[in-house]
């Protein structure tokens, strides 16, 4: 059973006035309330408030983005990062939903472009890598950082944006991006940072991982019925039967809306999620996990388009 | 007692030519002291092995205690202490991360000196979802039962500090948390562990997890292509830890830092030198610390010493405590002699 009309209708506004009440006067957001603003709980708190139509803070919130982008177009952490990273994907969700359309174009051509550094491997590095963690380290993801290989958490975070931004899925670095996810896949269900095994060792798949690999997969139109999607779900499901985290539970939910079988556990977990709510109306008095709660329990679709389910 | 200093051949081979003019004046043959530097020259290095046979509370309060006393403890009296544990991933069948009951009867030990507030910090180095990690570990539990407030390094406030060495490294620039940069001490304690990559994980290594995955991901893959002794080199060459605490009561073996083995030893290695504490405990795990590329890096420009002769080790003798490591094959010249 999901959560209830009363949850949703009088709960979860709640959260917005959380958000609000925590804008930092530079515009941006912090992880906590009172902390550095930073690009990824910018992006997500945006996307939240959004639909409140909150015309003030959503101006200063996107004013905090526009000055995280370098002349590049990359988008790091906070303003006074000098490089590209992994936050761009939530400052290009964004740009996107709040109609920045230069910042958004130019932010989607850096990411396009931001390097996987495996591309510098040698063939001899490509093949201790498979011999030692049995994954393709020619197939290119994204990275968390320039000058890193690609991952397999932040090349879901980027698929997600991109393709929500409207990037083709058949766009050849989003095809590159769901092979190495797909690559990446822990052989007895799931993902983990990207690391199936370590030499004759498999390594553990996790919740989080798995989610954000599940709901890349989805956003990129991949089907249930490919053996690595239908094992992850199983993963998932089993993991959601203990403890879990606030952002895994949230990450989660957005993952199994993308597929049929998912779609039909998520109401438990979305009821799950929302029991989590604090009497402040946050999540964890975290302001990234209170906009991503929020999201996935109003409307998953502001993350993930899935192909084929017709939105 | 004699000691070397470091001629400008060795830098260039150990760090790069353009490191030559970046390092600490102190790094060089008469050079001037810089403050993360461990003390070089001078009275010898004072490291403690304390026989700890097993987590009870009595037993490791005893051992804290003993092992602060006869080492060279910072003073702790109305300071901020920053308590930073290992805990790369956390296992119910695998000892990967530091026994939060040790980490308990240090708080206890801290609060009895009078500190003004104890903190306790970690920066998860692959696994993003700390909050599971923080619960699953005892951290958590530990945190609320003691009043003190637990800290995720990887997403706490940051600021960029100058790296000790930005000429010959990818990390110009060191982001590092406010937590760690407003502490008076900080304290690492971590796991006595092989480690796949680096040979073995003590108090130098355990110094990976203050830099924030937010700006270095996970895996904090930027130290891995700037080279892991380097970049140990340069963290500990930027940040003083003040004491280390190494949790050997149980160690792992084999394939760690994750995957490996128990190993009983039934010891604490403590000292307020990283690189003498790391180096004491390498020879208790049957290693010989000079054959360990970041320890004898660590050495080479002077973050302490790593000799024998430069430590004096209070409490147990090595040799009776000595327990030989399982090394993967990678490893295996790491082996010390016995005798």
């Amino acid at each position: 059973m999901g959560p209830t009309k009363a949850m949703l209708s009088h709960s979860l506004p709640r959260a917005l006035d959380f958000i609000k009440a925590n804008q930092n006067p530079d515009g941006g957001w912090g992880y906590r309330p009172g902390g550095q603003s930073l690009v990824e709980p910018t992006g997500l708190c945006l996307l939240a408030l959004k639909p409140r139509g909150d015309k003030a803070a959503m101006i200063k919130g996107l004013d905090f983005l526009k000055a995280c982008q370098k002349d590049s177009g990359a988008v790091g952490i906070n303003p006074q990062d000098p490089e590209g990273g992994w936050m761009a994907y939530a400052a290009l969700l964004a740009f996107h939903d709040l109609g920045a359309a230069a910042e958004e174009r130019r932010l989607k051509d850096w990411i396009l472009n931001f390097e996987d550094a495996s591309s510098r491997f040698t063939p001899a590095d490509i093949k201790a890598i498979a011999g030692d963690y049995r994954y393709d380290a020619s197939i290119r993801g994204w990275p968390w950082t320039l000058n890193t290989t690609g991952w397999v958490e932040p090349t879901a975070l980027f698929i997600i944006a991109l393709s929500r931004a409207g990037v083709p899925v058949t766009d050849k670095r989003i095809k590159s991006g769901v092979d190495l996810i797909l690559d990446r896949k822990v052989p007895s269900g799931g993902w983990n940072f990207g690391n199936p095994y370590s030499k004759a060792y498999e390594l553990e798949a996790s919740t989080m991982s798995t989610a954000l690999a599940l709901a890349a997969l989805g956003a990129a139109g991949v089907q249930e019925g490919r053996p690595a999607v239908s094992s992850g779900i199983r993963f998932l499901t089993l993991s959601l039967a203990g403890d879990t985290s606030t952002a895994s539970l949230a990450w989660a939910l957005l993952a199994l809306n993308c597929y049929p079988t998912g779609a039909a556990l998520a109401p438990k977990v979305s009821a799950r999620l929302a029991g989590q709510q604090a009497a402040d109306g946050s999540f964890r008095q975290n302001l990234f996990e209170t906009a991503l709660a929020f999201i996935v329990l109003s409307d998953t679709a502001i993350l993930v388009r899935t192909p084929g389910k017709g939105r | 007692m004699t000691k070397k200093s470091m001629t400008r051949r060795e830098v260039v081979r150990v760090l790069g030519k353009s490191a030559l003019s970046a390092l600490p004046a102190a790094a060089l043959a008469g050079g001037r002291q810089q403050s993360a530097k461990g003390p070089v020259p001078g009275p010898l290095l004072q490291v403690a092995i304390v026989p700890c046979p097993d987590y009870g509370p009595e037993t490791l309060a005893a051992a804290v205690r003993a092992g602060w006393r006869s080492s060279r403890p910072p003073d702790v009296r109305n300071k901020r202490v920053v308590i930073k544990p290992n805990m790369v991933d956390v296992s119910p069948d695998r000892p990967i991360h530091t026994d939060p009951r040790l980490i308990e009867a240090l708080i206890l030990h801290l609060g009895d000196l009078g500190t003004r507030e104890i903190v306790l910090a970690e920066g998860t180095s692959h696994n993003r979802d700390s909050e599971s990690l923080f619960r699953r570990s005892g951290y958590e539990a530990l945190a609320k039962r003691r009043g003190i407030r637990l800290v995720d390094l990887n997403y706490d406030d940051i600021r960029p500090v100058k790296c000790v060495n930005p000429r010959a490294t990818l990390l110009k620039e060191l982001y590092l948390p406010e937590t760690i940069l407003s502490a008076d001490v900080i304290i690492s304690v971590p796991k006595m562990k092989t480690h796949k990559l680096a040979g073995i994980t003590l108090s130098m290594k355990n110094m990976f997890g203050i830099l924030p995955g937010m700006k270095y991901g996970w895996p904090k893959n930027t130290l891995h292509w700037n080279g892991i002794p380097l970049s140990i080199c340069e963290i500990n060459g930027t940040v003083k830890t003040h004491y280390s605490i190494v949790d050997g009561v149980v160690g792992m073996e084999g394939y760690g830092p994750v995957m490996g083995t128990p190993r009983k030893v039934g010891v604490l290695v403590m000292g307020d030198n990283a690189l003498s504490v790391d180096a004491t405990a390498a020879r208790v795990m049957g290693v010989d610390p000079a054959h360990v590329d970041y320890l004898a890096m660590a050495h080479k420009i002077k973050l302490g010493s790593l000799r024998r002769e430069d430590i004096a080790v209070a409490g147990e003798k090595i040799e009776k405590v000595r327990a030989d490591f399982v090394l993967i094959p990678e490893y295996s010249l790491l082996r010390a002699p016995k005798g």
